[in-house]
């Protein structure tokens, strides 16, 4: 059986590592085949993981309140490098002060994101969800 | 001749050099050596000439074990095809260099229809495919493999990519020679390159030792070729693993055509306070220079090393450098005559060493986040290196005839990435040119082909000191 793969990191200059390694944990438990890059991780590393491991979804974290610098043009790039389905998930502190998460996951969808959560989101409703959108890409392709 | 000694031979493309050593308790030491100009037509009748010039019965007779290695006919010729190239293709690279291979072309994704050309008019001896990680991409290595199905390239294909691709892979190339063994990078960014290395090791010994015309050599003596560049690679590891104060070194290994440059130490110290990107490179390190040679790449050498050698000579002294090139290709023979062209060289074999140096090491830059700067290494960190080694021809000579060399002095003042370049080092160098010879026994008689080694260097000059470069966003650098 084919491993569901999925990519992990936490983009740009930010080094937050405690958060990326329970979410490692986590997706692995919820049957991922997780690969993560750590910290400090750019577009290109990302995608370039995307490619070689067959990663159907690339999960963003962005803790440092740069999120918007470091994520835009993901969804470009990866249509660049030939990864033109692929499921882009961010989540973490995307924003600095206090706009409402309304606005900022208004923000990230135009980018392109396909989903966009804020700090206090819930991991098993995140894994759920992950599961659904791999399963209708599937059948998309089917 | 008693038991107690060995012959190594290696056949080059020009020459074929022969020693006998004396084994002793627990070395080794030269007894007689001999060369011959190769027989390219016909490999076997230099390599006999050196025996007889040895004079000595040999392995026939089961007396005095022979060992060979070969360079020969272009050497192991490689091509490879991956997926990221910072990734899978990288670390292909850096395996076939390891094997003792020259890496004649290399291509990621999709091989195009340019890219099949040029694998076929380079002629390969293997063509190393790979890409994905085990349950990873798989559509990439399965295309390539039906491309090259289709292609005229009549080599070996060793396959070491994703695991669950195999059977595709070799369905496409059903009626190619084709090996199969393990991923090269079964997990995103960790290395598994022992198995590629082995399996380019049996393709070597299979197939294409007959077609260079060593399997007489084979038959006659029973015993098996290495490439060259394997012999030295496996003395490098050898001298890492079994001499203390060979913790941390570097072998160049300077030729007409290429330069070779081995490393022996970690590629991250984590206490560098570094962070790593992309893979952690191997501990033994190699990688080949095909640009740069002082003699059949002399002209290479002259384009890459443009700005080095200006800064070195000057404008006018560039100019004759370059009427020097020029009778260079015409006489790549040619042994400089006077104490302008012994300049020359000496800038050109510069040039190759600051290059090859650069291109080996990795780099270190300083960004900044919220938590304050932060260093970021990519590559393999040279610092700690405190020796290096010369070999080949040229550095050889120069040991022997007591000329200075220049041993990457030069190095820019500040850069946003700065190399991790060897910065206080003792050189060392290779004065009778017999380091391929042991490294023949290196694979057999580890610990003792180490010591024979050290004993065969010269330290030569005083301790090199590298400016190191700074930083220049004026950040600290350890």
């Amino acid at each position: 059986m084919r491993p569901k793969n999925i990519v992990l990191g936490v983009i740009g200059f930010d080094c937050h590592s405690v958060g990326n390694k329970i979410l490692e944990s986590f997706f692995t438990e919820a049957g991922f085949k997780v690969h993560n890059l750590g910290v400090m991780v750019s577009q290109e590393e990302f995608i370039n993981a995307a490619i070689e491991t067959n990663s159907k979804a690339i999960m963003v974290s962005s803790l440092y309140g740069h999120g918007e610098i470091d994520c835009a043009g993901l969804r470009e790039r990866c249509i660049e490098k030939g990864l033109d389905d692929i499921l882009l998930y961010v989540g973490g502190n995307l924003v600095v002060g206090k706009t409402p998460f309304a606005e900022v996951e208004e923000k990230f969808l135009k980018m392109g994101y396909d989903r966009v959560f804020g700090p206090d989101c819930s991991l098993e409703h995140v894994a759920e969800l992950l599961h659904q959108d791999l399963l209708s890409r599937e059948e998309k392709e089917d | 001749m008693s038991e107690a000694a060995v012959i190594c031979v290696d056949i080059g493309s020009t020459w074929t050099k022969g020693a006998i050593f004396r084994r002793d308790e627990d070395r080794f030491s030269l007894v007689k050596r001999a060369s011959v100009t190769t027989t390219t037509d016909h490999l076997p009748d230099a390599f006999y000439a050196v025996l007889e010039q040895l004079s000595t019965s040999h392995g026939e007779d089961g007396r005095a074990p022979l060992y060979f290695s070969s360079s020969a006919k272009g050497g192991l010729r490689v091509a490879v095809v991956g997926l990221v190239p910072e990734m899978s293709l990288h670390i292909a690279r850096l395996a076939a260099f390891s094997a003792g291979a020259r890496v004649v072309a290399s291509f990621p994704y999709r091989l195009g229809r340019a890219s099949i050309a040029e694998i076929e008019s380079s002629q390969p001896d293997i063509l190393l495919l790979c890409g994905g990680t085990d349950g990873g991409n798989e559509r990439y290595v399965t295309e390539n493999a039906q491309v090259i199905a289709a292609s005229n390239f009549g080599g070996t294909i060793v396959y070491a990519g994703n695991n669950l691709a195999t059977d595709a892979v070799a369905d496409a190339l059903a009626n190619r020679k084709l090996v199969v063994c393990e991923n090269l990078m079964p997990e995103y960014g960790k290395l598994n390159t022992e198995p590629v290395r082995n399996a380019i090791r049996t393709v070597f010994l299979d197939s294409i030792v007959t077609g260079k015309g060593l399997s007489e050599i084979v038959a006659r003596f029973g015993v098996s070729p290495v490439p060259t560049p394997l012999a030295v690679f496996n003395l490098v590891q050898a001298m890492g693993e079994h001499l203390e104060d060979w913790q941390n070194f570097a072998l160049i290994d300077l030729g007409g055509a290429t330069t070779d440059f081995y490393s022996f130490s970690e590629a991250w110290f984590p206490e560098s306070d570094a962070i790593i990107k992309g893979i952690i490179e191997p501990k033994v390190k190699r990688t080949v220079e095909g640009d740069l040679g002082m003699r059949i790449s002399a002209e290479s050498t002259f384009i890459s090393g443009g700005d080095y050698l200006r800064t070195a000579l000057g404008d006018e002294g560039v100019l004759s450098l370059q009427d020097y090139v020029h009778r260079l290709l015409q006489n790549p023979a040619h042994l400089p005559t006077d104490p302008k062209e012994i300049e020359f060289d000496r800038q050109l074999a510069g040039a190759c060493i600051h290059h090859a140096m650069l291109r080996h090491a990795g780099t270190v830059e300083e960004v900044f986040t919220t938590k304050g700067p932060v260093l970021v290494q990519a590559g393999k960190d040279l610092r700690r290196i405190d020796k290096i080694v010369g070999t080949g021809g040229y550095l050889a000579a120069c040991a022997r005839n007591q000329q200075s060399v220049s041993i990457g002095d030069q190095m820019p003042e500040a850069a946003e990435k700065v190399p991790l370049v060897p910065q206080s080092f003792s050189y060392f160098a290779d004065r009778d040119y017999l380091l391929p010879f042991i490294g023949c026994l290196a694979k057999d008689f580890p610990k003792q082909a180490a010591l024979t080694a050290v004993d065969c260097l010269v330290q030569s000059g005083d301790q090199v000191q590298i400016p190191s470069p700074t930083l220049c966003k004026g950040g600290h650098f350890l």
